[in-house]
């Protein structure tokens, strides 16, 4: 603030001017967060500039349908952001380029998003596979990767300080159905189990550490092998473990074909398990329930994240998404709400320590502070792994896609058990 | 435990069915006109996903979608070869054909990608998930269904190519083109039409194999490696061998996948044909003669 | 031709040679943005991969599908080699890349013996399968890491100059490897290829050992491909099995040999620079849009192609020695001549 010693030190016109202007600043911008937009001249970057944030995404390739899921995630944050004043008082411009997903092009680009686009904040891409180069990539350049698609071991293997997922920690994530199985009275739970899982950094981790939880409760292991993940016929292996007759199964998939191509084959066979949970494509919402109709029914899935999240957060994020896509909100993929917590973490972050220093983003976010984001708290460990959020297991019920795990959570209704049978 | 291989030998028996319907096409192209069609994996997406449009859009039965699907394709067949691959010198021909069919398969998926988006989708219909019980085992309706359609238009087509006039003078070009043409064969017509009917067979191995997987336009690229090494292994232009190798590696794979694991069955499928070709270079059925191998 | 312009040529050539060895050393100087210099590396690699490709399969004609293989062995060379031997991260890991050479020419030996007994088509697909037995393998070894891939050693270099320390070390790479494939296109082995390529019974006949020929330059071809891989490797950070072992790979070095021109050296070099660069620019700037950027790289290439079915080289290289015919009079227009036996630059 400019003394009127300085004021008078100074004297003329120019000081009389800016004194001017600062008052009218003072006068015009209102008087805390919320409500009318700020005035240009408010923005960190300087009148009229926006804050750019770049991305590379999948938006052809083996990634696509996840790719385009994050990109409206990330895309439903910044209109959010720009709807309420802005970050930092900038309007916040998304530059996304897609990486066909290619580990390859995936280098090139973040390369260009920081160092020919100059963008002020990097978001990560979707996949571990792509995470991996891109971290090191952001690492060199000293910026944040702040990313919900990248879980895996691998990606916290490297000892870079800058990569930061604010999603579900892979490893545990069958953890809380594990334990509710075991947790059966002997006379419900189930007697034998079988494993299969694709070939895939995403759901090797887990499997093992579901089996042995289950295992130390009696549940006999009857299947427990690995199927390559680029396979075109899942039905014989279906088939196998359909033959196997086991009470549950948990299948290890990426993505919706595989659950869907399973799905079809046990009820071809007539196979029909008290529980099924598989790791990743039931919560694809419509994309899943497209592909396996009422087949859905009794399907468990863990995540960080679903519609009908309580969350003031969440809630706001679910109904601007159907205004403007359409649908409910058990038809809304999980990856959007990753890739809008994504926003939110680098939103909340910056507008604390009220500068784009990647540096100072970097440190501040290792601070040990908890943020809040759809996906539920988010709080980082020393290697970027975010160790608040909460796994939760959902399941397809009537249609509806809803919480049931942890029993006794809030939100969790009653899990269907024993699954009804297929058709 | 011999249950579950049985189970094996009849799941693999049911999927070659698909397989060699998705690969007659290409068997027929590829040994008959020498050319190595890369297109053929996207051409049976597209193919899935027109009668995808026309089930969801029209509420056509699956089968019933062939005969748009079928014609559809057989003149995507023809535009294919009129427009792109006549212009190719005889000379480099196999070794050009792989990038011209490369150049149209990105630009089929680059389509189908517009015009239907990277979400997964699936064929459904009544009897899609229903099986028929059998001797102990659940035989699924639709794979029996596919491999009867396999074996029709097999039938068919090894029909057109030895008992008809036009399958003559196909491979009479085949043998000798200037000859061919000598004899009055209008050669550059015969391999048009033999590349529309290839493509058109296509069509019914996409229907089928779009109600048995999930499938999007990236889906093209896993299936052309394996459609050639069944139509190498069956022997070029024998359609009879491409069902042969077409049930014999699904069944080996099936087998293996039970035995020891899934991870190691593809292995053991190439390992397989490596075998094989080793000592019969020609595959299962092909013959040596037919010109230079 | 009289020796005095055959003379003038070759001074011509080798003049040309100069430039353009002078402006691939001072590209990454002139041109140092970091996505330039990315594409320019990438460029490099794929250079290196499509040129030792063409050694053997663009002279032999035999089409080798399966030269993955060779990228992933080196790549996974350099990966295991470093995590075992404790190496460092700098400019140390980069003396993996002649190992990782030598790997992959080891395992050609076995792949060429197995493989070039078949001809043809049978060849062609024989190379595929293999190459999906080492993707199959690499999946599932234990010491490849499995689908989690491996890590490479991270280096500290900052962010300016970090590709083009990559570049230049790819840069030398590929420099030995045209040297060789100009080697071998003026050599005995060249030629022998090339009869083999006319006519593989004929030449059995007239002495050439085809087997041996077959064998030796597959192997060649083999090593400047790991050694690519290797340096791959180390660029990305990680290798992942279906990255490293990649089915597009092959395809796509086939297609930069034949989009320049098969069986000349000119041709890959031409061929990996405008369709690497073209990809990533296309995927950069337009795949925001869906499937509009491979309908018009398709669309592209496919009238490339059409225009030109013999390669860009061949075709510009018949299209000058035309106009210098009709200029020198010669009656009729110019005759082209394909002599597959004449040793050509």
């Amino acid at each position: 603030m400019h003394s009127g010693w300085q004021w008078q030190r100074r004297g003329g016109l120019l000081a009389a001017g800016s004194a001017l202007a600062l008052a009218l600043a003072l006068v015009l911008a209102p008087a805390g967060l919320g409500g009318s937009k700020r005035t240009a001249a408010s923005c960190i970057k300087g009148a009229g500039k926006p804050i750019k944030i770049g991305a590379s995404l999948s938006l052809s390739g083996d990634f696509s349908a996840d790719g385009q899921a994050f990109k409206r995630g990330y895309q439903l944050w910044a209109a959010h952001v720009n709807s309420h004043g802005g970050l930092l008082g900038c309007h916040v411009k998304l530059d996304i380029v897609s990486d066909a997903s290619s580990p390859a092009q995936v280098v090139t680009n973040y390369q260009k998003l920081i160092s020919s686009d100059h963008v002020d904040l990097a978001f990560g891409p979707f996949s571990t596979l792509l995470t991996v180069p891109s971290s090191k990539v952001a690492n060199r350049f000293g910026y944040a990767l702040i990313e919900g698609a990248g879980g895996a071991p691998a990606v916290f293997a490297n000892g870079l300080h800058n990569v930061f997922d604010v999603s579900l920690i892979i490893k545990n994530q069958l953890v809380t159905a594990a334990k509710w199985l075991a947790s059966l009275p002997k006379s419900e739970r189930p007697k034998t189990a079988a494993y299969p899982t694709s070939n895939d950094p995403f759901t090797q981790p887990q499997l093992p550490v579901a089996r042995k939880i289950m295992q130390k409760a009696g549940i006999k292991t009857v299947y427990s092998k690995v199927f390559p993940a680029e396979v075109t016929d899942y039905t014989p292996i279906a088939t196998a473990v359909a033959a196997t007759k086991a009470q549950a199964v948990l299948l290890g998939s990426v993505d919706v074909p595989t659950v869907s191509a399973f799905i079809q084959a046990f009820a071809q066979q007539h196979y029909n398990p008290k529980a099924f949970i598989a790791t990743a494509g039931p919560d694809q919402g419509s994309a899943f329930t497209s592909a396996v109709g009422s087949n859905a029914e009794g399907v468990m899935v863990p995540n960080g994240w679903y519609g009908g999240e309580a969350n003031k957060l969440s809630r706001a994020m679910v109904k601007a998404y159907i205004k403007k896509y359409g649908g409910n909100a058990s038809g809304i993929n999980a990856d959007v709400a990753e890739a809008y917590s994504v926003g939110e973490v680098a939103q909340q972050a910056v507008t604390k320590i009220k500068s784009l220093d990647n540096k100072k983003l970097i440190a501040y976010l290792h601070s040990g502070k908890t943020f809040t984001s759809v996906q539920g708290p988010v709080k980082f460990n020393a290697l970027g792994e975010n160790t608040a959020i909460k796994a939760f297991t959902f399941q397809w019920q009537k249609g509806k896609y809803v919480q049931v795990l942890p029993k006794g959570a809030k939100q969790s209704k009653r899990p269907e058990y024993p699954k009804k049978p297929w058709g | 435990m011999t249950s579950q291989y049985a189970q094996a030998v009849v799941d693999g028996v049911l999927s070659g069915g698909v397989y060699a319907l998705m690969a007659a096409g290409l068997t027929l192209i590829f040994g008959v006109m020498d050319v190595i069609n890369i297109a053929q994996g996207v051409m049976v997406v597209l193919g899935a996903y027109l009668s995808y449009a026309l089930s969801v859009h029209l509420g056509l039965d699956l089968f019933a979608t062939l005969v748009v699907t079928v014609p559809a394709l057989f003149v995507v067949g023809v535009a294919v070869e009129w427009l792109f691959m006549r212009r190719l010198a005889d000379r480099d021909r196999t070794a050009m054909s792989i990038l011209v069919t490369y150049a149209v398969a990105i630009i089929i998926e680059g389509i189908l990608i517009q015009v239907f988006g990277p979400d997964f989708v699936q064929l459904h219909g009544p009897y899609v998930d229903k099986s028929v019980h059998v001797l102990g085992f659940y035989l699924p309706y639709i794979y029996l269904y596919g491999f009867m359609l396999a074996v029709v238009l097999l039938g068919l087509l090894y029909a057109l190519l030895y008992l008809t006039r036009f399958g003559q003078a196909l491979r009479a070009s085949l043998q000798d083109r200037r000859a061919a043409e000598l004899i009055g064969i209008e050669v550059n017509r015969v391999r048009t039409l033999t590349f529309g009917i290839g493509v058109a067979v296509t069509a019914a191995g996409g229907m089928v194999f779009g109600a048995t997987n999930a499938f999007n336009p990236n889906s093209g690229y896993d299936l052309i490696s394996r459609l050639l090494t069944i139509v190498i292994l069956g022997g070029l232009g024998s359609i009879g061998g491409a069902l042969v190798a077409a049930v014999f590696m699904l069944v080996v794979e099936d087998v293996v996948a039970v035995a020891w694991s899934p991870t190691w069955s593809t292995l053991v499928f190439f390992a397989v044909l490596v075998i094989v070709l080793t000592f019969r270079p020609s595959g299962l059925f092909g013959r040596t003669a037919v010109r230079a191998q | 031709m009289t020796g005095e312009t055959s003379l003038l040529r070759r001074g011509g050539v080798f003049a040309a040679t100069l430039a353009v060895t002078a402006a691939f050393v001072l590209f990454p100087l002139v041109f140092s943005n970091p996505t330039t210099t990315s594409i320019a590396f990438f460029v490099l690699i794929y250079m290196i991969a499509a040129t030792a490709w063409n050694v053997f399969s663009g002279l032999s004609g035999y089409i080798a599908l399966g030269h993955a293989v060779f990228f992933g062995a080196g790549a996974y060379t350099l990966a295991v080699g470093a995590e075992k031997l404790n190496v460092s991260a700098g400019w140390t890991p980069f003396a993996l890349v002649p190992l990782a050479g030598i790997v992959a020419g080891a395992i050609a030996i076995p792949f060429g013996l197995i493989s070039l007994r078949t001809r043809r088509h049978t060849f062609v697909v024989i190379t595929i399968a293999i190459f999906f037995i080492f993707q199959t393998l690499a999946f599932n070894l234990s010491f490849t890491g499995g689908s989690s891939g491996l890590q490479t050693p991270f280096p500290l270099w900052t962010a300016v100059g970090y590709n083009q320390r990559f570049y230049y070390v790819a840069l030398v790479v590929l420099v030995a490897t045209v040297a060789m494939a100009v080697v071998v296109r003026r050599s005995r082995l060249g030629l022998q290829l090339l009869a083999i390529r006319d006519d593989e019974d004929r030449a059995l006949g007239l002495g050439v050992r085809t087997s041996r020929v077959k064998l030796f330059a597959f192997t060649l071809s083999a090593i400047p491909v790991g050694m690519a891989g290797a340096v791959y490797a180390y660029f990305l950070g990680q290798i992942f099995p279906q990255f490293a072992f990649d089915p597009l790979f092959d395809i796509t070095i086939a297609l930069m040999a034949f989009f320049g021109g098969l069986a000349t050296v000119v041709g890959p070099l031409l061929g990996a620079l405008v369709l690497e660069s073209m990809q990533q620019e296309f995927t950069l700037r337009f795949s925001a849009g869906g499937g509009i950027y491979l309908i018009a790289y398709g669309a592209l290439f496919l009238v490339v192609i059409l225009v030109m079915p013999r390669g860009v080289v061949p075709t510009l290289r018949d299209a000058l020695a035309n106009a210098r015919e009709r200029r020198a009079g010669s009656p009729g227009p110019g005759v082209r001549v394909h002599a597959p036996l004449r040793s050509r630059p």
